[in-house]
């Protein structure tokens, strides 16, 4: 400042005059577009705990009466259950309480064949994981770093303690949704065309109906891993309850909590989405390289993070039983300081919605998310670019937000940030 | 009204101040930091693919001394994962590293098994995995005893040339595309990604910060795993001896990008410097190439305080650098899980 001519000095006291004019609409309180943060995440954890509990519902009744109805049954609900999951996940990388905790419900991707058989061209274990192909539900003893495991009996104990994560390798991931799927579908084996897993009802039959061998200790094992998702979901929705904890560190430092909106926005959108999920994919037209492989659920899988990171920024959400929630968003924060850049970001966000909804609606249409990854698939790789481009664009306005709102240097006043490396603002 | 009048001088004055040494700053980092770079890895990646072209064979020493020379150039511009470089999957499709999941085995084996006819043709070469391209599938096909035997030998000749033939064409695009698109980072405005100085200065920053992270947690952290469990088969191109050299060369590449964006702020860029210096120094005195010292305590606890002084350096970057120049570090790749 003291090497400026005075005329300059001038000029920036004029540009700050304009900056407040048109600063005419009034800011919400940021307390309020706190809680409106936390009341969605509350509802949506609430809404994936209700699904969840469907699903145990649909898998309690596929063990007791296996067949070709119970297991469709149980797959549809799987793919319901996804719908409200999905978009919670803008809440990761913003909020320790649920990154710490996301890899026992969400982890992806996995080497399924710690869970179970698995086809030939698998391979066994490899440099990277010794675990890759243990198979639990086929050996109710194995060794684990020169231990010997007592498995007879599959319960949510030796799932979450023993086996999730086992020798510290993230891809031994023996809880969650897509444990769950790979029990519900299998491998799909289908490659670059269309179709998904195939695992037939008969996996959870007993005597000799059984196929793939231990059906008993699969459907045990089935029924851990649920049992599992829903008390862990509960135990999510009840943190961000009133005085729950996640609602308790949000809103203790009101710039730090708004912050911490933007970083799930922006982690998500593009180190998670754009890149790891999508781009890296496409780019090495691996089909298992899809979020939910088993399923062929992927486009929605990517459709609806996009929708939660837009409907976290706007403030409103719909419920699965149709009630609204809603209130002061972040939106209205940004359009009370620079109203052209809130257009901007709600812009952005609605193209991003466009480009995952032409994913899903090709998908749904019979141009199966793996195929769009093949090799040279011009119209697949255009597709899914579409949905990358569209959330790197809205990175930049996310980070644009960030600068205007003046919350650059929150974390290093937090200590989070310094502790995580993989934290946004450091 | 009054206190919001100054809240307002507060979040503007800043931005205006520097604005001038800001656009030095810029042009200075294009000029000398970032197009050399580019230039001389294009030069580099012409002599490897020249050179595989006159022999292909994997134990060549003419072959092997090209490969760690272009590598070289490589490492010292990778942290540039912008613009030009992200085009087209550029930078992925010259290394693709940290490969969890073997991809690039993987990729290799298909293409050696069914004699993919693509090592025939640039144009198609380019549209397969980018995890059978680049330097770390090159390194496999030179150095991985797997690969020695597999399939024929004239296959896996081609295959040679078809990797080194590409990694210079990828590099012959960069050089040319961050020619142009250098007045747009140094220039910012209406017409550039970049629509002031602080978004163009925020996107060196952030490679700055998000390139010393990635030595101190992926280059170094990936191999030490935990005490009880290290994980020296990790190492990053460990099968040519390298892994150690990547740490280094990426320290002095980052070296002078900081000194760049540090100077205005000589205090700073003072500190900045001193740490990567030590960090230099120390990665230079130990004797590892391969990082297999992660398994043993006394490799350990080198291996340590080299990964602790790079840490050290990204903090003063992190929480000095950084405010004084009034920018965050954005959001970067490494976010993800």
């Amino acid at each position: 400042m003291k090497d400026l001519p005075p005329m300059t000095r001038l000029i920036a006291t004029t540009s700050a005059l304009t900056l407040c004019a048109v600063s005419a609409v009034a800011a919400p309180a940021k307390t309020d577009v706190l809680t409106t943060y936390a009341n969605i995440a509350e509802a949506k954890y609430q809404d994936s705990l209700i699904a969840a509990q469907t699903l145990q519902s649909a898998v309690n009744a596929l063990i007791a009466n296996p067949s070709d109805a119970t297991l469709n049954t149980a797959r549809a609900v799987w793919i319901a259950a996804r719908v409200p999951y999905q978009q919670t996940e803008v809440y990761r990388f913003g909020n320790a309480i649920v990154d710490d905790w996301e890899g026992k419900v969400n982890a992806w991707p996995l080497d399924e064949g710690l869970i179970d058989y698995v086809d030939a061209a698998y391979g066994g274990p490899s440099d990277e994981n010794e675990l890759a192909a243990l198979n639990v539900i086929a050996n109710p003893s194995f060794t684990l770093s020169g231990e010997t495991i007592d498995a007879s009996e599959i319960t949510p104990e030796l799932l979450a303690e023993t086996l999730h994560e086992a020798d510290g390798i993230e891809a031994n991931v023996a809880t969650g949704y897509h444990a769950i799927e790979f029990l519900l579908w299998g491998q799909d084996l289908n490659g670059h065309d269309a179709g998904a897993g195939d695992r037939p009802w008969t996996d959870y039959a007993q005597g000799d109906d059984c196929t793939g061998g231990h059906c008993d200790r699969r459907g045990q094992y089935l029924s851990a891993a649920t049992d599992l998702l829903v008390s862990d979901l509960e135990w999510m929705a009840t943190q961000w309850a009133e005085g729950g904890d996640a609602r308790v560190a949000l809103t203790e430092n009101e710039a730090a909590g708004v912050g911490a909106i933007l970083t799930g926005m922006g982690s998500l959108s593009y180190g998670e989405q754009a890149g790891e999920r999508m781009r890296l994919g496409l780019m090495l037209n691996d089909p298992e390289e899809e979020h939910d492989c088993f399923s062929d659920n992927t486009h929605n899988s990517h459709y609806y993070d996009g929708l939660g990171i837009q409907n976290v920024y706007l403030g409103s959400y719909t419920r699965i039983d149709g009630t609204p929630i809603s209130g002061a968003s972040l939106s209205d924060l940004v359009t009370a300081t620079d109203p052209a850049l809130d257009a901007e970001m709600k812009v952005k966000l609605a193209n991003t919605m466009q480009a995952l909804g032409l994913i899903k609606s090709t998908a749904e249409a019979g141009f199966a998310y793996d195929q769009m990854l093949e090799r040279g698939n011009e119209g697949g790789e255009a597709l899914i670019m579409g949905g990358v481009n569209g959330l790197v664009d809205q990175t930049k306005t996310i980070e644009r937000i960030v600068t205007t709102l003046e919350l650059d240097q929150i974390s290093i006043e937090g200590s989070d940030s310094l502790d995580n490396p993989n934290a946004v603002f450091q | 009204m009054m206190r919001k009048f100054a809240l307002a001088l507060s979040i503007c004055l800043p931005a205006v101040v520097s604005a001038q040494d800001r656009g030095q700053v810029l042009a200075d980092v294009t000029e000398e930091h970032i197009l050399p770079r580019f230039s001389e890895l294009s030069e580099a990646t012409f002599v490897l693919s020249a050179t595989a072209k006159a022999d292909c064979t994997p134990e060549s020493s003419e072959l092997r001394a090209a490969y760690h020379a272009a590598f070289d150039k490589w490492i010292s511009a990778s942290h540039l994962r912008f613009g030009p470089s992200e085009v087209d999957d550029r930078a992925f499709a010259q290394a693709f590293w940290p490969d969890t999941k073997g991809f690039t085995a993987k990729a290799l084996s298909g293409l050696i098994a069914s004699e993919d006819t693509a090592v025939e043709t640039p144009e198609l070469f380019a549209e397969t995995s980018i995890a059978g391209r680049g330097f770390f599938a090159l390194e496999q096909m030179m150095f991985e005893p797997q690969f020695s035997d597999q399939g024929t030998e004239v296959y896996r000749c081609a295959l040679i040339r078809a990797i080194t033939t590409d990694i210079n064409s990828n590099a012959n695009a960069m050089s040319e595309e961050w020619k142009v698109y250098a007045p747009s980072l140094s220039q910012p405005g209406a017409d550039s990604p970049y629509r002031s100085d602080d978004e163009a200065l925020q996107e060196l920053y952030k490679s700055l910060v998000t390139g010393l992270e990635f030595t101190a947690q992926t280059r170094l952290g990936r191999p030490m795993g935990t005490f009880d469990r290290p994980r020296p088969k990790r190492a990053e191109a460990r099968r040519s001896g390298r892994s150690l050299r990547h740490v280094e060369l990426s320290l002095i590449a980052l070296r002078d990008l900081a000194t760049h964006l540090s100077a205005n702020h000589p205090e700073i860029s003072a500190d900045l410097n001193r740490a990567l210096e030590k960090a230099i120094l120390r990665a230079q005195s130990l004797d590892d190439p391969t990082l297999d010292g992660v398994s043993s305590p006394q490799g350990r606890l080198r291996i340590e305080a080299l990964q602790q002084s790079v840490e050290d350096a990204r903090q003063i970057a992190a929480t000095r650098l950084g405010p004084t120049l009034g920018i965050s570090a954005g959001f970067n790749s490494l976010d993800g899980d």
